[in-house]
């Protein structure tokens, strides 16, 4: 581990906190261009519709309209976050696929107008058979919602790793549960957004967007309008909050951009926050059965797992959702016989996308709950189970991940220790009860499509280092982080770093906020970028404190030969003989990083080493629950995380808080109800996330491993928390109650129907172990 | 989301405010906006005029005279809550007020505002595009429901905190129309018709809250069940009222029926008995008959009708705890 | 129809020309371009919107504009004073209490409301009075230690 570092492990406040406690961020809808007009959506009212007819006439002739599009005016180009999964216009086309699906749009000279006048657009709409549930969209004779996908089936992967068979035959144990895990949209607290801007002379495309990846959506404006990507400038303003929603491209990107074009005149979309809800992105509801064969000592087999996503209308991330939760089932815990069959289903519902965990949470709250459950069956201590089958770094991996470091085992013990796991598991009065899960995320992504990052760092006679970055801050941090590095590397304070983020026209290539990464990522190429840096500048001090360039450090502003601090001189000393040696100003350094590959790889149809390193982490929980109503309080949370070397220990602490908290939301309280694909609660008044009055008592331990490629020994932090709250919860709730709850959430409802269901038929519980040899 | 058009008046008093409700009857009275507004950006209510009362000066009060406790109609819910007349005395009332949305409805809800607030369905409460997804129902001027598949009738679903605390107060309201005032028990003021649930006339308005002077002899309590501690609406809610001396027993719910209720039912047979743990079963079963709560919401009756034999049982215990106390 | 009203917006008058169907949210962004208020629902369930009436907490989406005639507005720009930042502001930057800062306005005005209330109100009227203010990134326990830590640095005024 590197010592006596200054910036890095500080726990600096954000560089843009004042501008935040001021009011004076601005985020895409705090823009104003002159002239600036305001479009809005007309989505689907049915849930499968062929489109016959679309009068938008009414629309145009209103006074104040400036434009109308419908599906039918744009280029016939299909547009997907995944290039694979391509499956949606930007306004549909011949179909609408569920109830909220972009219809058409227009563009008026205030809200209000643009309001009215979609109200004015008829659809004649003839009505299709509808499918609502992804196990009977899949059955022969179903709905067909894409043509010519079969059993409305876009993706299914099955894969096999070791012997099965053979495996669980010489198990002691099997055991076979199904579990579902519900719909959860991310509700960031910004609703999208999109202003765009076109400059007719030279055809440049400029647009402000609420977006976690300005270069994808970059390359899917360009797709999807037929420009150029040099033509498409993406500029990330301040993003209110992501958690995966504002990967993709949505129908206000698009639409701003067609009328900015076509109108010449700025266009601004921003959704209403019942938008948000349906016409987005939401986590993927899952059915999932897991069959898990064992030692009598707790030791994993084998497992089976099969895997029903409900993708909802389209595809999106589809095939990277369903590889992530396969290949993250072998770990944190050893599991060397896998079978995985995962079926990526569309029905006539909102569309699931990348959240916070990216198809791992499901997958975790069944295996977590599973393991509880087996433990409890032979008798085993549920934390020594994960101890037991924990990975270990350096050890071989069925799909091929390189495990750098680990810190699970470690993470399993602290979590445990610190939740008081000997004094309470199973010791506690009837509704207390502690439970502990744990799980493993990629710490960056490493290859797939090309995923590399960017930085330049320019290094002025003044002493002011201007860092020009693609990485995408959505409230995370990025910047900050990103600086702290610069400003360790360089051996200045972060008061002298001055940083660009994300702006496509200026700044270098970055894949955004995604997969957990930017720290490593973007982290990386700026150190490079300094590096490179500090090499220019190196080399002629050397010469000048007759030194070798390879022993200089920089540090506090100075730059001195290492072990003798005398020998040396200022920063500022440096750059006035470097400039006064005529040598070019400012020193520019370029750094850019990907992740070392072996073969490249989206897993979905290759294994291989997905990311550069894997962070670990446990979390336990205690929960009252009311035997009287049925509510599920969380008293305490642990959340022990192996995320390497803490850049910014308070940001750190500030990701894992909440994503703890939006967790329990996901075990306790949040879910989006759909009757007859109509989303019935797309509101915060009634999708109800936790308050501060939900807040548990969260206690953040840092396991820190010092991880070979993250800079400064990081590893993501941001993501991998929220994969096992939810289990972790529900484990606890069978530890105060007794219950074994296999769906998502636990509502105060199902904990009164529990209850009464155990008291009228007590010790009749069905064993659903299937054999014992 | 852009509130519809209307016209707007702001009486400076209250003769005023009903001169113009007389000529304006389908207008809708203003005052701390928090239900009203939010339907109308829904557009589940279009008014042609507001008429906003928060200028007329003197009704925000709470004064204590020889035969009652008399709250004045835009009294926030805050003030109720935070004076100490209120919190010791009435404390359902206190508690109720309390537990009101969240902080900030609080400070800007009124009395009379949360008493007179729309009741409330899934699909109601919902924007005009979700809305159209299906055919109008009652409640939004259309011909159907989509909750019960009867003809006529709205099962939409009262629910405010306020009334049952005020309920169980037997607590009256001062109504002020064009003529003259009238007093009338709050009770009468709700009509258990979910299309329009107050019992008032055009150019009508609720003035003033009136609490007997013996109801702070009582002892009492307030529970409100909801999936959140903020913000929500209670899933159901439930006062009680006990003058212990004379076994004399008041009980009511909110978000359980069409109108919040005063349970008679349960209260005659409570009514005289002491309340042991027997008798408070007995009880339970009986709210959840006097109840009729329909599935307007994302939750089950069966569940409500649980949850109110329950609340019933703690409002109970606490009322008794601070009897001792 | 448009009318003509004043407003008193943080120590300002600004004659404005409104309808009366504009929120008063509508009238601070749209029509005096003060950004620091932010529209998170527009239907009054997440406290993003915040602003001090009088020193009140109300939500500015659900409040409307020619309601807050006469009345004393506060908004975020008019927080802090002579180009420091005010203690609450101070506080959320240095215990982390805040990450995209999308509710950070609403929060920090909501604290001022309840600070002036009480000066030092327990953690469960804090968390009581704060709940009605949404936050998505932060999990609320910065956001708590940062308005607690305010309450605890005696003879402060708000």
């Amino acid at each position: 581990m590197e010592k006596e570092l200054n910036v890095v492990g500080a726990r600096l406040p954000m560089m843009d906190a004042a501008q935040k406690v001021k009011g004076t961020a601005l985020f895409t809808d705090d823009l104003i261009l002159p002239g600036m007009l305001f479009g809005k959506i007309l989505r689907s009212p049915v849930p499968h519709a062929k489109i016959l007819n679309i009068d938008t006439s009414r629309a145009e002739k209103l006074p104040g309209v400036k434009g109308v599009v419908t599906g039918r005016d744009i280029p016939d180009r299909k547009y997907g976050i995944v290039p694979m999964a391509k499956d949606e216009y930007a306004l549909a086309k011949d179909k609408v696929r569920y109830i909220g699906d972009d219809v058409a749009a227009v563009c008026a000279i205030d809200p209000e107008i643009a309001e009215e006048a979609v109200e004015l657009i008829k659809v004649d709409y003839e009505e299709l058979p509808a499918v609502f549930d992804p196990l009977e969209a899949k059955r022969e004779g179903a709905p067909e919602i894409h043509a010519g996908i079969k059993n409305n089936t876009s993706f299914a992967i099955r894969k096999e790793f070791g012997d099965v068979r053979k495996a669980f035959a010489e198990c002691d144990a099997i055991f076979e549960d199904t579990f579902y895990s519900q719909p959860v949209n991310h509700a960031p607290l910004e609703p999208h957004a999109a202003l765009a801007q076109f400059d007719p002379l030279n055809g440049e495309l400029t647009i402000w967007s609420s977006t976690q990846i300005p270069f994808f959506l970059r390359r899917n404006l360009s797709n999807t309008l037929q420009i150029p990507e040099s033509k498409v400038r993406v500029v990330k303003p301040k993003v209110g909050g992501g958690f995966g929603q504002k990967i993709d491209l949505y129908a206000k990107d698009f639409c701003a951009a067609w009328f900015a074009i076509q109108l010449g005149k700025p266009v601004k979309f921003v959704y209403e926050r019942e938008e948000v809800f349906i016409s987005t992105r939401q986590r993927h509801p899952m059915y999932i059965t897991v069959k898990t064969g064992m030692k009598k000592d707790g030791i994993i087999l084998a497992q089976k797992f099969q895997a029903h996503a409900d993708g909802g209308a389209y595809n999106s991330t589809a095939p990277t959702m369903i590889a992530l939760s396969c290949y993250f089932l072998m770990i944190p815990y050893r599991v060397p016989n896998l079978i995985y069959e995962g079926y990526h289903v569309y029905t006539n519902k909102p569309v699931g996308g990348a959240m916070r965990g990216h198809g791992i949470p499901q997958a975790r709250f069944a295996v977590e709950r599973q393991l509880d459950m087996i433990a409890e069956r032979l008798g085993l201590d549920a934390a020594e189970v994960r101890i037991k089958n924990s990975i270990h770094a350096g050890e071989p991996h069925p799909a091929k991940f390189i495990i750098n470091t680990c810190g699970f085992s470690d993470s399993v013990k602290k979590a445990a220790d610190a939740i008081g796991w000997k004094e309470k598991r199973g010791k506690l009065p009837l509704g207390r009860g502690v439970g502990l899960a744990g799980a493993s995320f990629p710490s960056g992504v490493s290859n797939m499509s090309h995923i590399s990052s960017g930085a330049v760092v320019q290094l002025g006679r003044d002493g002011a280092v201007n860092v020009l970055s693609g990485a995408a801050d959505i409230g995370q941090g990025a910047e900050t982080v990103i600086s702290q590095i610069v400003a360790e590397e360089l051996g200045v304070p972060i008061e002298d770093i001055r940083i660009t983020a994300a702006d496509t026209g200026i700044t270098p290539l970055d894949p955004g906020t995604f997969g957990s990464g930017v720290t490593v990522r973007a982290g990386n190429a700026a150190r490079l970028a300094v590096i490179s840096v500090k090499q220019k500048l190196f080399n002629f001090i050397a010469d000048k404190l007759e030194a070798n360039v390879a022993d200089l450090v920089a540090k506090d502003r100075n730059i001195f030969v290492k072990g003798s601090p005398e020998k040396g001189m200022t920063l500022s000393e440096a750059l006035k003989s470097y400039q006064y040696a005529d040598l070019p100003m400012p020193i520019v350094g370029r750094g850019s990083w990907m992740a070392p590959a072996t073969e490249p790889t989206t897993l979905f149809k290759e294994d291989g080493n997905f990311a550069p390193s894997y962070s670990f982490m446990t979390q336990a929980a205690e929960v009252d629950v009311d035997l009287h109503t049925g509510k599920v309080k969380l008293l305490r949370m642990v959340t022990a995380h192996d995320c390497g070397r803490a850049i910014n220990p308070m940001l750190v602490e500030g990701q894992l808080e909440g994503s703890v908290v939006g967790g329990m939301g996901q075990a306790l309280y949040e879910d989006v109800i759909v009757e007859k694909g109509q989303v019935m609660n797309p509101s915060f008044l009634d999708y109800g996330f936790p308050t501060f009055l939900e807040m548990p008592e969260i206690e953040a331990i840092e396991v820190e491993t010092d991880d070979p490629i993250g800079p400064f020994g990081a590893k993501e932090a941001g993501e991998g928390t929220q994969l096992s709250p939810a289990p972790a919860i529900v484990n606890a709730i069978y530890d105060a109650i007794g219950v074994n709850f296999m769906e998502l959430p636990i509502t105060p409802e199902k904990i009164l129907d529990a209850l009464e269901e155990k008291k009228n038929r007590k010790n009749s519980r069905s064993d659903q172990c299937i054999s014992h040899c | 989301m852009r509130l519809p058009k209307f016209e707007y008046f702001a009486p400076k008093s209250l003769k005023e405010a009903v001169s113009i409700l007389q000529n304006e009857p389908s207008a809708k009275i203003l005052a701390g906006g928090t239900d009203l507004l939010v339907n109308m950006k829904h557009k589940v209510e279009c008014p042609p005029a507001i008429v906003n009362i928060k200028g007329i000066n003197d009704l925000d009060y709470i004064k204590q005279d020889n035969a009652a406790v008399r709250i004045g109609a835009l009294t926030t819910l805050k003030h109720i809550y935070m004076t100490s007349l209120i919190q010791e005395k009435l404390p359902v009332l206190a508690e109720a007020a309390s537990t009101v949305g969240s902080y900030h409805h609080q400070t800007m809800g009124t009395l009379a505002g949360n008493l007179c607030q729309q009741n409330r369905c899934k699909f109601f409460n919902q924007s005009q595009w979700w809305r159209s997804a299906r055919p109008t129902c009652f409640k939004a001027g259309g011909q159907i429901c989509h909750v019960v598949n009867k003809k006529e009738i709205c099962y939409s679903s009262y629910c405010g905190d306020v009334a049952p605390a005020l309920l169980a107060l037997n607590a009256k309201i001062l109504v002020t129309g064009h003529k003259d005032s009238r007093e009338i028990l709050l009770e009468d003021l709700f009509s258990g018709d979910g299309k329009a649930p107050l019992n008032l006339n055009p150019g009508e308005i609720l003035a003033e809250i009136i609490i007997a002077l013996e109801e702070m002899d009582g002892v009492s309590s307030y529970i409100k069940f909801a999936n959140r501690e903020s913000i929500d609406f209670p899933i159901v809610g439930t006062a009680f009222w006990a003058s212990m001396e004379n076994k004399e027993y008041r009980v009511a719910f909110t978000a359980a029926d069409r109108k919040p209720l005063r349970a008679h039912q349960v209260e005659a047979f409570m009514n005289g008995k002491n309340l042991s743990e027997n008798i408070l079963d007995e009880a339970s079963a009986l709210a959840a008959k006097e109840a009729k709560p329909i599935k307007t919401s994302v939750y089950s009756t069966t569940y409500k009708r649980r949850l109110m034999g329950l609340l019933l049982k703690s409002t109970v215990s606490e009322a008794m705890r601070r009897a001792k106390s | 129809m448009k009318q003509a009203i004043e407003l008193n917006i943080n120590g300002d008058t600004h004659e404005i020309l409104v309808s009366p169907n504009n929120t008063l949210l509508e009238v601070l962004r749209d029509k005096l371009g003060l950004m620091g208020t932010k529209r998170g629902c527009d239907l009054g369930a997440c406290g993003a919107c915040t602003v001090l009436i009088n020193g009140d907490a109300y939500l500015s989406c659900i409040m409307l504009a020619v309601d807050a005639i006469g009345k004393e507005i506060l908004t975020i720009e008019g927080l802090d004073e002579g180009g420091d930042l005010h203690p609450l502001q101070r506080s959320f930057v240095e215990n982390g209490g805040l990450q995209c800062g999308f509710c950070t306005p609403g929060m920090i005005l909501t604290a001022k409301a309840i600070l002036g209330e009480e000066k030092h109100p327990t953690e469960e009227v804090i968390k009581r009075k704060m709940a009605g203010n949404l936050c998505r990134c932060t999990g609320y326990k910065k956001i708590f230690e940062a308005v607690m830590s305010v309450t605890e640095q005696s003879g402060k005024e708000f």
